[in-house]
């Protein structure tokens, strides 16, 4: 099975984890809010398919270009 | 109460009900008297800037005081207050070393699993920048304001909020102008012409403002420009180096583009330092010459002018009201909350200074 790594764009705090692993995700879905600079960032999937791992728990720092997540490709 | 929500990305945000929670131990209900609109709301409005929807934004506000937490000791209702998106915790390592702007604590708002402050019919509206001020009130906590002289006018102490303390801020606080400097400032939007204005009063020998706009050109003049570059020339880097006979000592970059900032590294002397307050867009690389490092020239960010705001505010409201800072040219218009799609779209023309929400009383 294929699979894509959503990446962070920008160094924060994980603050919500907005799906769980086996969820189904879309591209531009919303999967994880990140706080950066006491901004509520969202972190939208750029694939679509089902998540097989998320990589982070909430109160997590995160760095830019960290991998957040596993997707399983449709 | 009423408040402008912001549901799609650029698209207008719509007036609607909006309901607000009672405040926590630590927070303040605020009833906003004035709210600038700024050109951040822009990057977050376009994109440029991701932010949780829906949101409402707006962050840059002065008002009265309606309600305290239980264990808030600082204020009291009827209060004046400037509010700050800079709110510290006031006890992390950033706190501690005198850096408030850059604490990332996030307990000044409240957790997930806590009732948002913003709601609309049981759905969570994200809080901007923990202020949120296009809206009718405002549930912040008590290190997100800061009290005010009530002598000071309520639309021209809405802009200390945000434009003035980034501007004045990275003039005092991120670069350290010293009186004599030579400083170059491109972009006269408000945060721009708050940096020309910090550079005057800190004793700027020549403070050469560089805008696209002859009209925001003169605007920079009437707050201490001493030259003024129009950069649709297309040399606006040649035209500095020129007429400060090899560089400036400061440079600031109030825009947020690669190309400026660049810019502003490239006008520099020996020594000298850039310092970007501009909201570049995420994923953006700037590209600099190696070489140059070997003349000392440096280059740094500036997040909402280094602020310690609750010290930095009532200075500026001194300055306001001893005529050190120029805050009246800033405003050129006074707006109702039903305006705001307008003001921001006036704001991306670049013609205009700031327009200014007044709230009913």
């Amino acid at each position: 099975m294929a699979t894509a790594r959503i990446k962070s764009e920008i160094t924060g705090t994980v603050w919500k984890v907005l799906l769980a692993e086996g969820d189904a995700i879309q591209v531009e879905s919303e999967l994880m809010i990140l706080e950066s600079m006491k901004m509520e960032i969202p972190v939208e999937s750029t694939v679509s398919g089902r998540i097989q791992t998320i990589l982070v728990a909430p109160g997590d720092a995160v760095d830019e270009d960290q991998d957040l997540a596993i997707i399983e490709l449709d | 109460m009423k408040a402008a929500v912001l549901r799609e990305q650029n698209q207008p945000m719509e007036i609607e009900e909006v309901q607000i929670s009672k405040p926590g131990p630590r927070e303040v209900l605020v009833r906003p008297i004035a709210a600038g609109v700024c050109h951040s709301d822009l990057h977050f409005l376009d994109g440029s800037y991701p932010y949780m929807l829906p949101t409402i934004l707006g962050h840059e506000s002065a008002g009265v005081v309606e309600e305290v937490g239980k264990d808030v000791t600082y204020v009291k209702k009827g209060d004046h207050v400037i509010t700050c998106l800079s709110a510290f915790c006031g006890h992390c390592n950033k706190c501690l070393t005198g850096h408030l702007s850059l604490c990332q604590s996030p307990e000044v708002s409240r957790p997930p699993e806590v009732e948002s402050r913003l709601s609309i019919g049981g759905e969570t509206v994200h809080q901007f920048l923990n202020l949120s001020s296009f809206a009718e009130l405002m549930l912040i906590h008590e290190h997100a304001l800061v009290k005010v002289r009530e002598d000071m006018p309520m639309d021209r102490a809405a802009l200390i909020g945000c434009s003035t303390t980034t501007g004045v801020g990275a003039v005092f606080h991120t670069a350290g102008v010293e009186p004599g400097s030579i400083v170059a400032v491109i972009g006269c939007g408000g945060v721009g012409l708050a940096a020309i204005n910090g550079a005057a009063i800190a004793g700027a020998s020549m403070v050469i403002a560089v805008d696209m706009v002859d009209s925001k050109l003169e605007l920079a003049k009437a707050v201490g420009a001493t030259h003024t570059i129009n950069a649709r020339s297309g040399n606006a880097v040649g035209e500095v180096l020129e007429l400060t006979k090899g560089g400036c000592d400061y440079t600031f970059e109030a825009i947020g583009l690669k190309a400026t900032a660049e810019q502003a590294f490239q006008m520099l002397c020996s020594g000298g330092t850039a310092t970007i307050i501009g909201m570049i867009p995420v994923g953006t690389m700037v590209e600099l010459h190696g070489v140059d490092f070997l003349m000392e020239k440096k280059i740094q960010g500036s997040n909402m002018g280094s602020n310690r705001f609750r010290i930095d505010m009532p200075r500026f409201v001194d300055f306001y009201l001893n005529g050190k800072l120029h805050l009246d040219q800033m405003i050129s218009k006074h707006i109702k909350l039903a305006d705001v799609n307008t003001a921001l779209h006036a704001l991306k023309s670049g013609e205009e200074a700031r327009h200014v929400i007044m709230f009913d009383q």
